[in-house]
């Protein structure tokens, strides 16, 4: 009996179709209460350096109702993974738009005055800006202890041996630049205390739990004293998983007790948030006369900036998918994260997976073309097909569509390849 | 000072500085907060509204300056509980993902089909250069479009 779809292969429309085509649906920006603040973040200009901050003369400036620091928050981290985030920086900050500061005034123009009249004294201090530098010994360490803050290991079979028997070997390094999201909305939100006392935050984000969590530990209060609303959200795709000004509206409304907002300007959202790894990634493979892979190393490092995020899945991600969709009998992979003082760097879509496809697509390319056959026949002799066996040791016990997949897109393009010869 | 204008179909006259930003006029003082900011400097289109059948990003014009003007924001569209025909395209096509371009592109696309009811494609796209759209793509939102041109020309 077929099951009956009522979904799959229908086209359905959305279910906050009609609020957006008519402009109904809210983004936190369109949140206006009675009796609302305002707040904004003073970041760091510096990458890396010592701090002392003295907000005196912009806390008597008329309008201003109170400027936040580290002093004032209960537990001064965050972080999605490691906590090595400080809601506002204590001592030190490690990369431009560090948060030191929050002033909430009663209008968006006295912020900005605020904003000029704090004191920060910056004590510049060496800075690390490329990750291969940044791991040597003596590098400037940007936390505490070594600046290699993961190392993904992945060993199969043995890759020397497999060198040995290859016929051609391809060795080369690649390089993928950092990437914002740019997602449409830059981050905005209101707090208030709500009906019940609980301290409330409007926000677009992409993990409503993990900030409730992250600002009951900041904020010092369980987390059934606080209610995130998610309200629409003006798109993400990763760029939204990290802490932003969640904590800081929080602790604003708990003191205050008044609704506060804050709309990050599209300049400060690009400094704020977190960015694509740029990885480094250097490639062996070696394949024997036929073009049948045999070994494979790669070397793969990736700029975390300034803080992990998600760098240890991310670059897990990008190790397991270091061979691509090729089965390899021999595989070495180091996949490694290291801290500079970088903007950020953490989820975006693809998580690590997005990167590699330019390092080992290429390194076919290049086998086939030494070896003297098509691009499409060496990757026809090494794909994955049910019953492969993956780098990780995973057996592909399902669907691998792989080569139908690729017979399709050949019928389509319509070429007409000399299969056996190199173009 | 005073400023007197039309806004979607109503006369609206306010007290207020005329180097406000026409966004800010429309999302501050008259609530309609469909009309979105995505860059503040005419870049990425979110802040679209129709200023006398011309597409115009709101960040980028004072309220002084259209003082005596007739202004479209997404909140107009709508007339008699019926949504426009962009709207409805854009809802039938898919175009829509986080909705937050959505506003600004219905608004250029309204004021491409206001003087030019069957435009090709090369005019859809050429009327939503100055939209960005970080989510679906454009393609359903120019689909959208040239369904409504198909339509109608079956209905010639």
């Amino acid at each position: 009996m077929r099951m009956s779809l009522d979904i799959v292969g229908k086209n359905m429309i959305r279910v906050d179709a009609l609020s957006k085509v008519t402009g109904k649906a809210i983004y936190p920006a369109d949140v206006y209460m009675d009796n609302m603040l305002y707040g904004k973040t003073l970041r760091s200009k510096v990458p890396h350096a010592y701090i002392t901050v003295n907000t005196k003369e912009a806390e008597n400036i008329d309008g201003v109702i109170k400027i936040f620091t580290c002093k004032d928050v209960p537990t001064n981290e965050h972080g999605v993974v490691f906590k090595d985030h400080e809601v506002f920086c204590s001592k030190k900050v490690r990369r431009i738009g560090d948060p030191i500061a929050f002033v909430v005034a009663t209008d968006i123009k006295t912020c900005d005055l605020a904003l000029e009249k704090i004191k920060v004294n910056y004590e510049e201090i060496e800075g690390v800006f490329d990750p291969i530098s940044a791991m040597k010994e003596d590098a400037p360490k940007v936390h505490e202890g070594n600046n290699i803050m993961y190392h993904y290991k992945l060993r199969k079979g043995d890759t020397e041996k497999g060198f040995e028997s290859s016929y051609v070997i391809a060795e080369n390094t690649y390089k993928t630049h950092m990437v914002d999201h740019a997602f449409l909305q830059p981050e905005s939100g209101v707090s208030y205390i709500d009906e019940e006392g609980r301290v409330t935050v409007v926000v677009a984000t992409q993990y409503p739990h993990y900030d409730r969590e992250e600002i009951a530990r900041a904020l010092n209060i369980s987390e059934d004293e606080i209610r995130i609303i998610n309200a629409s959200i003006g798109g993400a795709f990763g760029g939204r998983e990290d802490i932003s000004l969640q904590i800081h509206l929080a602790l604003a409304a708990k003191e205050i007790k008044r609704p506060i907002k804050v709309v990050y300007s599209r300049e400060e959202s690009f400094i704020s948030h977190s960015k694509r790894h740029p990885l480094i990634m250097k490639y062996k493979t070696g394949a024997d006369k036929n073009g049948k892979l045999l070994a494979m190393e790669a070397d793969i490092i990736g700029d975390t900036g300034a803080y992990a995020s998600w760098a240890t899945n991310v670059l897990r991600k990008a190790g397991v998918h270091a061979t691509g969709p090729y089965y390899i009998p021999n595989v070495k992979v180091d996949s490694i994260a290291v801290y500079t003082n970088n903007p950020f760097a953490g989820a975006m879509r693809g998580f690590g997976a997005t990167q590699p496809p330019i390092a080992y697509e290429q390194q076919m390319d290049i086998l086939a073309e030494e070896l003297g056959i098509d691009p499409i026949t060496i990757r026809m002799k090494n794909m994955f097909k049910k019953g492969s066996e993956t780098a990780t040791g995973q057996i592909l016990t399902e669907s691998v569509p792989l080569e139908e997949c690729l017979n399709k897109v050949l019928e389509d393009m319509d070429l007409n390849l000399d299969r056996k010869g190199a173009y | 000072m005073i400023i007197k204008l039309m806004v979607n179909d109503k006369m609206v006259e306010r007290d207020v500085d005329p180097t406000k930003r026409l966004l800010d006029f429309l999302r501050e003082d008259l609530n309609l907060t469909g009309t979105k900011e995505g860059c503040s400097e005419g870049e990425c289109g979110a802040c679209t509204v129709i200023v006398n059948d011309k597409a115009v990003a709101s960040c980028c014009v004072l309220v002084g300056q259209v003082n005596g003007d007739n202004i479209l924001t997404i909140e107009g569209l709508e007339k008699n509980g019926e949504l426009d025909i962009i709207q409805k395209a854009f809802i039938e096509k898919g175009a829509i993902q986080c909705g937050f371009c959505t506003p600004g592109m219905i608004m250029s696309c309204k004021a491409l089909l206001m003087k030019n009811p069957k435009p090709t494609v090369d005019e859809i796209k050429r009327s939503i250069e100055g939209n960005l759209c970080r989510c679906t793509g454009y393609t359903k939102i120019i689909e959208a479009v040239q369904q409504i041109v198909e339509e109608r020309c079956n209905n010639e």
